[in-house]
Formats: C-alpha cells, sequence, structure tokens
C-alpha cells in the first residue's frame, strides 16, 4: 500500500502542477476533512456493531460455531494436526462472524506451526490464506452502516447477491487451490505437502539447494 | 426479505442473552468500548489514503485510470464508475472504504453503482493485505499460485453478484 500511496499522490501532484496548482492543497485538506468525517461515522457503525456482536460472543455461539466447522477443517487441511486446526478453526469461525481482526492473529499462529523453514508455501497454507482473502463473511456490517449512513431507504437490500458472491469465491477458491495443488505437487500422497513441494518433480526447486533446512524445522511444526 | 434478517437475528440475541442471564445491555456496552481503540487505529490510515484519494480524485488522474480500465469492465457487466473500488479492494481496506464512501455520496446508496458497491466491498477482502500479514512471521516467502487464486475467485464471485443485483 505504501507504494500505491506514494504513486497516486504524486501523480497527482504533477498532474495538478501543470493544470491547477491551487486546487492541490485545496483537495489534499478536504481528503483530510472527509476521513474525519468517516471515521467518525465508522466509530458509529463499529460501536454498534461490536456491541451487537459481544453479545453473540457472550452467548457462546462462536463456539457453537467452531464445532459446526470442525468437521469442513480438517477435510480441507488435511495434512495438518489438531492444535494447527483449532487455530484455522478459530480463524475461519471469526471471518465468518466479520471480526477480521480476531482472525488474523490465529492465521499467523496457524502459519507459524505450519511453518516447516521452507520458503514455500505449503498448500494448507495456501488454502488457508485463500479461504481468508476470498471473504467469508455472512453478514457485512460495515457497507450496511454505511449504506444506512448514506441515507439507503434498505440498507441491507444487496445481502443476498453479496452472500452468492462471497460463498462462490470461496468456493472457486477451495477448488482452485485443489486444482493447483493436484498440477503443482503430484507427488503428494500421505506425505506433508511441503515435502512434495522439494520432489524433483517440481522444476523451479532444482536451482536452489534447500534440503537441508527441512529436517531440522519438522520437529518443532509437527 | 433481506430487510427483516437484521431485526430478527438482533432480536433473537437480545431475548437469548436475557433468558440466559448475560446481562444484554452491559455487554454491549463492553463492545462498543472497543469500537473507540479501533477507529482511533485506523484514522490515521484511513486520512493518508484519503488525501491521496482526492487529490488523485481532483487532479484527473482517476478519470484517466477509469477511462482506461472501462472497456475491460464493460466486458465484464461491471459499471465503470467502480474502477477505483475494484483496484484499490484487494491492498488496502482503508483506501477502498473511503472510495466506498465516496461512492455513496456521488451516485447515491440505493443507486444501481452504489448497489454494486456494496457487493464488491462486501464479498471481497484485502488479498494482498492478508497474504502479506498472514506469512509475516513465517520462513515462506513464496506464497505461489495463492494470489492468483483468491484474484480470480474475488472476481468471479463479484461478477456472479452484481449480475445477481438486477433481480433483487
Amino acid at each position: 500500500m505504501a507504494f500505491i500511496w506514494l504513486i497516486m499522490l504524486s501523480t497527482s501532484l504533477g498532474l495538478m502542477i501543470f493544470t491547477d496548482p491551487a486546487a492541490a492543497v485545496n483537495s489534499m485538506i478536504t481528503g483530510a476533512h472527509g476521513a474525519v468525517e468517516l471515521s467518525l461515522n465508522l466509530l458509529a457503525l463499529y460501536a454498534f456493531w461490536l456491541g451487537f456482536f459481544s453479545l453473540i460472543e457472550k452467548l457462546g455461539l462462536s463456539r457453537g460455531l467452531e464445532k459446526l466447522l470442525r468437521p469442513v477443517i480438517s477435510r480441507l487441511f488435511p495434512s495438518c494436526d489438531r492444535e494447527t486446526r483449532k487455530y484455522i478453526t478459530m480463524n475461519v469461525s471469526a471471518n465468518l462472524l466479520g471480526l477480521g481482526n480476531a482472525a488474523t492473529p490465529m492465521a499467523i499462529s496457524a502459519i507459524n506451526r505450519m511453518d516447516n523453514g521452507s520458503k514455500k508455501a505449503s498448500t494448507d497454507m495456501i488454502m488457508l490464506t485463500v479461504i481468508s482473502a476470498t471473504s467469508l463473511q455472512i453478514l457485512p456490517t460495515t457497507v450496511i452502516g454505511m449504506r444506512a449512513t448514506a441515507g439507503s431507504a434498505n440498507p441491507a437490500d444487496f445481502l443476498f447477491p453479496s452472500l452468492v458472491a462471497t460463498v462462490l469465491s470461496t468456493v472457486i477458491g477451495i477448488i482452485g487451490v485443489k486444482l493447483c495443488a493436484a498440477v503443482f505437487d503430484r507427488k503428494r500422497n500421505g506425505t506433508p505437502d511441503a515435502h512434495a513441494e522439494r520432489s524433483p518433480l517440481f522444476p523451479t526447486d532444482r536451482s536452489k539447494p534447500r534440503r537441508k533446512k527441512r529436517a531440522r524445522r519438522k520437529g518443532v511444526a509437527s | 426479505m433481506s430487510a427483516y434478517i437484521i431485526p430478527i437475528l438482533f432480536l433473537i440475541v437480545l431475548l437469548l442473552s436475557f433468558i440466559r442471564r448475560k446481562e444484554p445491555y452491559g455487554g454491549f456496552i463492553d463492545g462498543a468500548r472497543q469500537a473507540v481503540d479501533l477507529t482511533i487505529n485506523v484514522f490515521p490510515y484511513l486520512l493518508a489514503v484519503m488525501v491521496a484519494v482526492e487529490a488523485f480524485r481532483v487532479s484527473g488522474a482517476s478519470a484517466y485510470l477509469a477511462q482506461a480500465v472501462a472497456p475491460v469492465l464493460n466486458t465484464v457487466g461491471l459499471p465503470k464508475e467502480l474502477a477505483e473500488l475494484l483496484l484499490l479492494r484487494p491492498v488496502s481496506g482503508a483506501g477502498s472504504l473511503a472510495i466506498l464512501d465516496g461512492i455513496y455520496t456521488d451516485y447515491g446508496a440505493d443507486s444501481y453503482i452504489g448497489r454494486c458497491a456494496s457487493v464488491i466491498y462486501g464479498s471481497s477482502e484485502t488479498i494482498f493485505y492478508i497474504s502479506t500479514i498472514y506469512f509475516s512471521q513465517s520462513h515462506v516467502r513464496k506464497l505461489r499460485y495463492a494470489i492468483p487464486v483468491a484474484l480470480v475467485a474475488t472476481i468471479t464471485g463479484c461478477i456472479v453478484g452484481c449480475y445477481l443485483l438486477r433481480f433483487f
């Protein structure tokens, strides 16, 4: 993001020096004002939804969700141990409830546990990333709140198409990972995938001798 | 139909917390308090991004960009006004939030463009940000096919979602 920000700002300033130098400072200050206004609106939305979610959490509904998810998680992440799966389950259920801030630390812990010193992501790591990155949120709370603030007649009326979109993208993501895994690490059966990535079948790996790291870290990971 | 979902959910949660003696009032307050920290954390990012976005828009660079991407968006059936949102969404949560806010102000939250933007924002994630942060403390440097797969899946979902919007 830092790079994109720099590009955006410098192109705009570069353009405005030629077209309308007076507008440069004005526009940036307008943006800053906009940020103050937007964050006040966000404060209202966050307070409302977090209040609501803390009730859900106190009821133990998120724990129920975890139980529900367990069988699915073990199918999607076949080569993880139980402790890792626990983190993954917590990550997925936090994402489902739209608590992205709570989901991230869980994912980092899960990835660290799967880490075996290899520089390449294993299939399970990619699966976790793709599942999170294709969005799982059932209730897009921020959007609903922002539409309400903007004066929408029915702020939740996009819910069904949005749900279809997010479920579809996650399903495509899962299928995509499984397909890529089948194509790229063919020699995987039975062994953790990290091994397959370093198999001789995988041509990009031949140039760099990285094998020695595997054994050392494996004990920690599993 | 969808107007009922949230009020009903809210009512169920409220009544359940009352029946199980979880003090719904105190719980709500506790949750709401966390929002202050969250907002303060997000604010500087939001400010930096919105300064850049506003300058980008006023300078006309944004219009050039939208023009360049318009033919691609037309072929997949998305409004060309969403170019900025689509480009920034995978990179920055605060940035795309600022754009979404701008879309609501410019075109209205209930316009087709506004609803399309809602679907896109609501059904997607900051793909690049997630991929960076998830692996930030591991040895992994090569994510292989993670980002392409996530991008293709998200774009397909958004296109289908926006298409469905015409019927709802």
